[in-house]
């Protein structure tokens, strides 16, 4: 176990949260990433029995879950095991098929409503151009937010996360706060 | 009289507010124009180029006029209409252009200069000499005439921006918007009602008529409670749609908090794009004036928005009125007036048959040739077949038919069609795809036509989309005929305005006329014709009009000119869409980020990234200093350098190795897994563009690094290779310049430091030689790559770690290399070194460059094919004899200026005889003088020659000595041993 001490992507020593109104907004350190890719021909593997979703579709497990990202291509997620190498243990439990690493190649931000989907929609279309009657649950999309190329997953009606590319994980931030902070302020 | 019984006001509040210092008193539903009228107050402004007085004319956002400017300090913003500024407490407006006061301008000499002033008065005036205009005239015009005053501070204020989506948009709430909307939203679509007033109703809420026998605004108030049961219906009051966009979008601005002081943390407008499948264009119509002498005084205004001052906000400035129309509306204002209270001298009607509608004088077939009232109306010059009279009145409504507001409709190049019976533009059919108008926009003038106007217009679109909406039970309405005469203006030796704003008249329609500036795009031009702020929406038909009479053309033969997005006016801010300072762009920051600031280091910006520039020392006075240490450092001892921001691409598959033999010039196949080599990528037309390095970790794992600049561009390129290109074969690739944090540990005693962090790594010169690479672990376990390459020409290193340990890495090797001399370096120093070095970087490789010139001509491959090889051996390409040379000053303390020209000594300086460039300079420590290297031709045979580097720009120039282009160990000894 190295005595290395992580930082966050916001560059803190905990995971930032953020609250405003119905809405918290927190960075998910925890959470492992990485690219599984179909080699040429391939069939389509179940890794840790997940059923890997189609074009659009996020699916969640036991403690992983997927979201398609292009053609016979996911990025799978592991609730927990940022600090573990999860692209060795899913390369053994996709064997076969290109597996890369992308735990820190994305930061992670979880969007939670304590009041139903609507505060999370209002947000939602402060944010990325994305219709929330095609965003239901089981839904991730990948599109432009504040200039930044991120996914959008609906993880359930009222929980939205945003994966941005962890180097601008300050600005990602800022955005998805403000946004949060403003409609708080606008609505009050 | 001024505040008039009735209204939709809320008179058991009261709100203060201020004019040029004047403190008044409105109620809740005022506008400002509304309460200004109200408190008496009919001048509001001074016109744009003879400052005329001047006062309200319109009741909505196509006010010409009333011109002001609102708050103070920072929140100053001209140029506001007073007709869509909605009443709040405190607000603080300023008439503008006038000095120094409103009642007393010194710049209204300019109206007895008018004769100079006519259309095409700069372009014909200030042409001699040429060289005043940028100096002199342009400053002194804008300064005479002009609008309000920017306040030159930052915006204090927040916008943002935001997406919508919807079935149908229904653009404006009045009858037939409302119609529409409640159609659409009963038949389940989801509907997004916009209204650019703060309350819904349109020109229900500014006329008496009724709705099944009850006042109209009854009936809408009972629709805004039904809509609130709707929840598949947005309903968006203060929001201008100002465009029509492709693929169905709609620009909109919705005011959030134009109507409070302070907004607050909130935000002040937000810019929303609309994605409408489809949309019902419900703008209504603009009213528009009969051209007549001195038509312009405060007073005047248009008949229409005389009657909504009265009916909606109770409002009438004066006690006398009197109306000029040519057509039955104009006899409303007349009825409403009366019933409140107020007095109407006469209505002048310009058709000989018009009769009066209710107890005052008709003047049938009548004129207003003429006004009387310095800073307000007080008579009006009348002619009739009865002769002419003076008639005393302190207001005049006039109306001369009405214009439907179909801009959006014509946002696609629609345009609009010559309706000869209504005499007015109606939109054609080819505007914007999914845009239907309807309502008084579409020419339905009546409120029963409106209304079914509206909800035919809802099923249709709807229909379009496959959803069926049933009718809705509309209620009785008014259905009065329309009936107008053709007239435009009144003829006449005086002025006589058509745009009110932009100070055109007709005798300026005239000039343009007879100066031959004739087609609508040339009148438009030559006279501003509707150039102002508010787009000439009282003012463009009247003008085609003039013009139509003048060449004997129709109005629908002279045609319109192109309306183009946006509708009303848009404010910067709000379209930049509200990030601003340093969140105007996403930054990208490094792993080791915070870590180096908390060293003091001064940072650079690169492309998106954030970089450590250098990082300077207490005492260190100049930035020299800081990177001179830093590049002895390396030199000496051991540099870390954070490198994370050179693009980072992970390549499988079972192609993988064929696949980079494709992209790159040079051959990759044959790379032994755990070695790195370096790769040269060219362009399609054979030039070089980005470089970087290959590392195998397996036969069918590669993985490669680009410049910090390419990153993004490079792995575009590969995805469409491999997708487009060479979908065969078996290839994955995934960007991981993100995941890994890296660090460049160079110098002599690199070896040593990174030896103090690996888990039993070999690090031996046998094990793990000049370009190797390998998976390891460090610092107790942590998962890490080593590759052993070097840009500095030392003995070097690039260890990766997973970016969150990126910042521990750093602080435990500058802790375990303390003993060592260990030196944290920016990019100035890593561009000092790679100078030194003579390797290429984004000055060499800067699109004009091929392989030969960086002396890299033997690395494509003449066994393979690779993109770009076959266009590298064109004679173009391969004929162009410039080396990458190293360059020296041949005087001791003599300077490298990059981009200055070099030539053979005593060859003339021109462009012509220029035999190449200096790529990239500057001070070498290694070397102690300043060092450059540059393109020369054929400079590889011309070692020791001296050269002239000419800088015309500055006015400089040096003798350099030609020299090879690595300045330190050219052997490479020192990163290999």
């Amino acid at each position: 176990m190295t005595d290395l001490i992580p930082v966050t992507a916001l560059g803190d020593a905990t995971p930032r949260r953020f609250s405003a109104g119905a809405l918290t907004l927190c960075e998910n350190d925890a959470v492992a990433f990485a690219s599984l890719a179909l080699r040429r021909g391939a069939g389509r593997p179940a890794p840790f029995g997940l059923a890997l979703p189609g074009p659009g579709g996020w699916a969640a497990g036991q403690g992983v879950a997927a979201l398609w990202v292009a053609p016979d291509q996911w990025l799978v997620e592991a609730e927990g095991r940022a600090a573990t190498d999860f692209a060795a243990t899913l390369g053994q439990a996709a064997p076969g098929c290109s597996v890369t690493e992308q735990t820190d190649g994305w930061v992670a931000f979880e969007i939670v409503s304590q009041a139903g989907p609507q505060p999370l929609e209002a947000l939602l279309e402060k944010l990325a151009n994305v219709d929330p009657a095609g965003f239901a649950p089981g839904r991730a999309t990948r599109t432009a937010l504040h200039h930044m190329s991120c996914y959008l997953v609906r993880r359930a009606a009222g929980h939205v996360a945003v994966l941005g590319a962890r180097s601008s994980a300050g600005s990602l931030w800022h955005a998805l706060a403000t946004a949060a902070r403003r409609l708080h302020a606008n609505a009050a | 009289m001024t505040r008039l019984a009735g209204g939709l006001i809320d008179r058991t509040q009261t709100v203060t507010f201020t004019f040029d210092g004047t403190r008044y008193q409105g109620h809740p539903g005022d506008t400002l124009a509304s309460a200004l009228l109200a408190a008496g107050v009919r001048l509001m402004g001074r016109s744009f180029k003879y400052h005329r007085p001047r006062g309200v004319f319109a009741a909505g956002s196509e006010e010409p006029n009333a011109l002001v400017e609102l708050g103070s300090g920072a929140r100053r913003e001209p140029n506001s209409r007073a007709t869509t500024v909605e009443l709040h407490e405190g607000l603080e407006a300023h008439s503008q252009n006038r000095w120094p006061a409103l009642s007393f301008d010194a710049l209204a000499v300019n109206d007895l200069l008018a004769p100079f002033f006519t259309a095409g008065f700069y372009y014909k005036t200030f042409m001699w000499p040429k060289a005043f205009w940028e100096r002199l005239y342009e400053p002194l015009i804008r300064r005479a005439a002009g609008l309000g005053r920017l306040s030159m501070q930052a915006d204090p204020d927040a916008y943002d921006k935001g997406f919508l989506h919807c079935d149908l948009l229904v653009v404006g709430a009045g009858p037939s918007g409302l119609a529409a909307a409640l159609t659409a939203a009963r038949a389940g679509a989801r509907v997004i009602l916009a209204e650019e007033d703060f309350r819904l109703g349109g020109r229900l809420l500014a006329e008496t008529g009724t709705l099944d026998g009850a006042p109209a605004v009854d009936w809408v108030t009972a629709l805004e409670a039904a809509f609130a049961d709707l929840p598949n219906l947005r309903v968006m009051r203060r929001t201008t749609v100002f465009g029509v966009f492709d693929h169905g979008v709609y620009g909109a601005v919705e005011r959030v908090a134009d109507h409070r002081r302070d907004p607050g943390e909130g935000v002040r407008q937000t810019l929303w794009r609309i994605t409408a499948r489809r949309a019902v264009l419900a703008a209504g119509a603009t009213e528009r004036p009969i051209a007549f002498a001195d038509n312009d005084r405060p007073g005047i205004m248009l008949a229409g928005a005389m009657r909504a001052y009265a009916n909606r906000w109770a409002a009438c400035p004066v006690d006398t009125i009197a109306v000029y129309t040519n057509n039955d509306d104009g006899h409303r204002t007349a009825v409403d007036l009366l019933a409140r209270g107020v007095q109407v001298a006469a209505v002048i009607d310009a058709r000989a048959e018009a009769t009066a509608r209710g107890d005052y004088r008709v003047i049938a077939g009548g004129a207003v040739t003429g006004t009387r009232g310095r800073l307000g109306l007080s008579a009006i010059e009348v002619r009739s077949d009865r002769g002419a009279e003076r008639i005393a009145c302190g207001a005049l409504g006039v109306s001369g038919g009405w214009n439907p507001n179909l801009h959006l409709a014509s946002h696609h190049r629609g345009r609009p069609l010559w309706d000869e019976t209504l005499q007015t533009f109606l939109p054609d059919a080819h505007g914007p795809a999914g845009l239907v108008p309807a309502g008084a926009a579409a020419g339905a003038f009546s409120t029963a036509a409106a209304l079914s106007s509206g909800a035919a217009a809802a099923t249709r679109a709807l229909g379009e989309i496959g959803i069926d909406a049933a009718p809705c039970a509309l209620p009785e309405a008014e259905a009065a005929p329309w009936r107008i005469a053709p007239v435009f203006h009144v003829p006449g030796r005086k002025r006589a305005w058509v745009d009110f704003q932009n100070e055109v008249t007709v005798k300026d329609i005239a000039l343009a006329h007879a100066e031959n500036m004739r087609p609508v795009e040339h009148l438009k031009r030559y006279t501003t014709l509707g150039m102002g702020t508010d787009q000439g929406k009282t003012a463009n038909v009247t003008g085609l009009a003039v013009m139509a009479e003048l060449t004997g053309r129709t109005i629908g033969e002279t045609g319109t000119t192109v309306f183009r997005p946006p509708y009303t006016p848009v404010s910067l801010s709000v379209l930049g869409g509200g990030d601003t300072g340093p969140y105007f762009r996403p930054r990208r920051l490094p792993p080791t980020h915070r870590w180096a600031e908390a060293q003091g280091a001064v940072f650079v910006e690169v492309g998106q990234w954030m970089r450590a520039q250098y990082f300077p020392r207490p005492g260190e006075t100049h930035w020299r200093q800081a990177v001179d240490r830093e590049a002895a450092a390396v030199r000496s001892a051991v540099g870390l350098c954070d490198v994370t921001t050179l693009g980072k691409i992970d390549v499988q598959g079972a192609d993988a190795a064929a696949f980079l033999d494709r992209l790159y010039c040079n051959t990759l196949s044959t790379l032994k897994v755990g070695r790195v080599r370096y790769g040269l990528m060219l362009r399609e037309d054979g030039f070089a563009y980005d470089d970087g390095t290959a590392a195998r970790f397996a036969d069918d794992h590669y993985v490669v690094t680009t410049t910090t600049a390419n990153a993004g561009l490079v792995y575009r390129n590969m995805e469409f290779a491999r997708q487009c290109l060479w979908p065969e074969l078996d290839v994955q690739i995934v960007s991981t310049t993100d995941a890994w944090a890296q660090i460049a540990v160079a110098g002599p005693k690199a070896r040593t430091l990174l030896a103090r962090i690996v888990d039993g790594f070999d690090l031996d010169n046998a094990a793990f030689p000049f370009m190797a690479c390998s998976a390891l672990t460090v610092c107790g376990g942590l998962r890490a790559r080593l590759f052993r390459i070097s840009f500095s020409g030392e003995l070097a290193y690039e260890i990766a770690v997973p970016a969150r340990y990126g910042q521990a890495l750093m602080e435990r090797l500058m802790a375990r290399g303390a003993d060592l001399g260990v030196t944290p370096y920016g990019t100035e120093a890593l561009s000092v070194l790679r100078i030194e070095k003579g390797h290429a970087a984004g000055a060499e490789l800067n699109g004009q460059t091929t392989a030969a010139m960086l002396g890299l001509g033997r690395m494509v491959s003449q066994k393979k094919d690779a993109i770009g090889a076959v266009m590298s051996r064109r004679e173009g390409l391969a004929g162009d004899a410039g080396r990458l040379v190293g360059l020296r000053p041949v005087e001791d303390g003599g300077a490298v200026v990059g981009g200055a020209h070099l030539f053979a000594e005593g060859a003339a300086r021109t462009l012509a005889g220029s035999e190449g460039w200096i790529t990239s300079s500057c001070h070498s420590p290694h070397v102690g003088a300043a060092i450059g290297l540059g393109f020369l031709e054929r400079g590889d045979a011309r070692m020791g020659e001296v050269v002239v580097a000419a800088n015309p720009l500055e006015g400089g120039s040096a003798r350099l000595r030609v020299v090879p282009a690595c300045f330190v160990d050219p052997e490479g000894g020192r990163l290999r041993d």
